[in-house]
């Protein structure tokens, strides 16, 4: 009689583990499998995120560097700029100086004494030195001037006080120059959050640019008004030249001038628009075609006072 | 003492040094004609008139590089040396791209740019032969 083994018993015995096993891990592995798969899910999410927040982190830093090199090659170019004009405005009186002295030397060759001609001439060809000294000195305050951090100390001020200060200070050479200096100031301007010394020099400024621009005669016209929202504006016109279309992007540039030679450092305009940024306020530039130059100044409005408990 | 008769073309918005290099090239013996701007010399130009042309690069209105290309349009022969008060290697490019000799930078002392000029007037005598 053959030997039962469990395993060859009975095949539908078999056949019945079999399904038992199936029916039973079937769900199990199932499971399993599920939780593998939903883990290997969640793991690739997390995973992505990883990867895309680190892309997001590497494009940052890319873009930092990146903007900070364009600044860098900004401020490198601006101060090109500014160390080109500063060598050109420097260079032309000392080319002057060196010229001077040199024809100085050859007048002061012997024979000794001198005429009262060559004397004369030596006198002349000195206060020539001296102009072009107070020249370089005018070029190097104004870049200090330019250079100096302003902290505005701002108080609530009367434009209008402010700019007749100004206009009366002009006013004696602008006669002399057969200038006329044409005054409207709004009656109902608001006081103005304002650093008066820094003020003073941005409308003096202006005042001396248009005086120079109607070299001859004509009629600088200073008028303030009330702003958007508070604010208060002041334009300064001139019936001078007026500025070419091409050079109005260009009129606050430091050193950015069209006078003849030491008849201007070229920095007033620019410690303008420094000033007026600094008190928070802009600074534009016109010319209407045959209309002279107009700068507008619009200054913030002074905040509201808080209500007293 | 240089005494080359050159003839020469000074122009500079620049009165005072205008006047006084003037001088001092007179006693060297050139003949310089001086002018303010590039409309005063395009005035006091013409062909065949002057040998070098001093020109200096920033002026209002025309400038000296604008006159420079004007000048050799009108006499091809003339030497142009230019003046400047701030050197760059840009500068230096454009003056010599549109037909310039030789430039000086500001300051600079006058036996430099008489030796400039005259090496200017050798250089314009060697090519009318």
């Amino acid at each position: 009689m053959p030997q039962k083994t469990p395993e060859s018993a009975s095949p539908s015995r078999a056949l019945a583990l079999a399904a038992c096993a199936l029916a039973l891990g079937a769900p199990l592995l199932s499971g399993w499998a599920g939780m593998a798969a939903g883990a290997g899910a969640a793991g690739c999410v997390l995973y992505g995120r990883w990867k895309w927040a680190k892309l997001v982190r590497q494009g940052k830093a890319q873009r930092d560097a990146l903007r900070d090199r364009l600044l860098q090659s900004q401020k490198l170019a601006a101060i090109g700029e500014v160390a080109a004009g500063i060598a050109h405005e420097i260079n032309n009186p000392l080319a002057v100086i060196t010229q001077e002295t040199e024809w100085m030397e050859h007048l002061l060759a012997p024979p000794l004494p001198m005429s009262e001609q060559t004397y004369s001439a030596v006198r002349q060809g000195l206060k020539d030195v001296q102009a072009q000294v107070n020249r370089c000195a005018d070029i190097t305050h104004s870049l200090l001037s330019l250079a100096r951090n302003w902290t505005p100390i701002l108080q609530p001020v009367d434009l209008n006080t402010l700019a007749e200060d100004m206009a009366k200070l002009v006013e004696l050479e602008a006669r002399q120059r057969n200038v006329t200096l044409d005054r409207r100031y709004a009656p109902d301007l608001p006081e103005a959050l304002l650093d008066p010394p820094l003020m003073r020099q941005a409308i003096l400024n202006l005042l001396v640019n248009a005086l120079h621009a109607v070299e001859g005669g004509g009629v600088i016209s200073m008028a303030t008004a009330p702003g958007p929202e508070g604010g208060c504006i002041l334009r300064v016109a001139d019936t001078g030249p007026g500025i070419p279309e091409q050079n109005i992007s260009r009129i606050f540039d430091p050193f950015f001038t069209t006078k003849a030679p030491g008849k201007g450092t070229g920095l007033g305009l620019a410690i303008t628009h420094r000033i007026i940024d600094r008190l928070g306020g802009t600074i534009t530039a016109e010319s209407p075609p045959g209309k002279g130059a107009v700068f507008t100044i619009s200054l913030p409005p002074t905040p509201a006072k808080e209500p007293q408990p | 003492m240089n005494t080359t008769p050159v003839r020469l073309l000074l122009v500079d918005d620049e009165e005072r040094f205008v006047t006084t290099l003037a001088r001092l090239l007179g006693l060297r013996g050139m003949a310089v004609t001086s002018a303010l701007s590039a409309e005063q010399a395009l005035a006091a130009f013409a062909p065949g008139a002057f040998d070098v042309a001093l020109l200096d690069v920033k002026m209002p209105g025309v400038s000296g590089v604008d006159l420079l290309v004007e000048l050799r349009k009108r006499d091809p022969d003339i030497e142009v040396i230019m003046l400047t008060g701030h050197a760059s290697v840009d500068v230096a490019a454009e003056i010599m791209s549109r037909g310039g000799s030789d430039y000086l930078l500001k300051p600079c002392p006058t036996d430099d740019i008489a030796a400039k000029i005259l090496s200017a007037y050798e250089r314009r005598c060697a090519k009318k032969g």
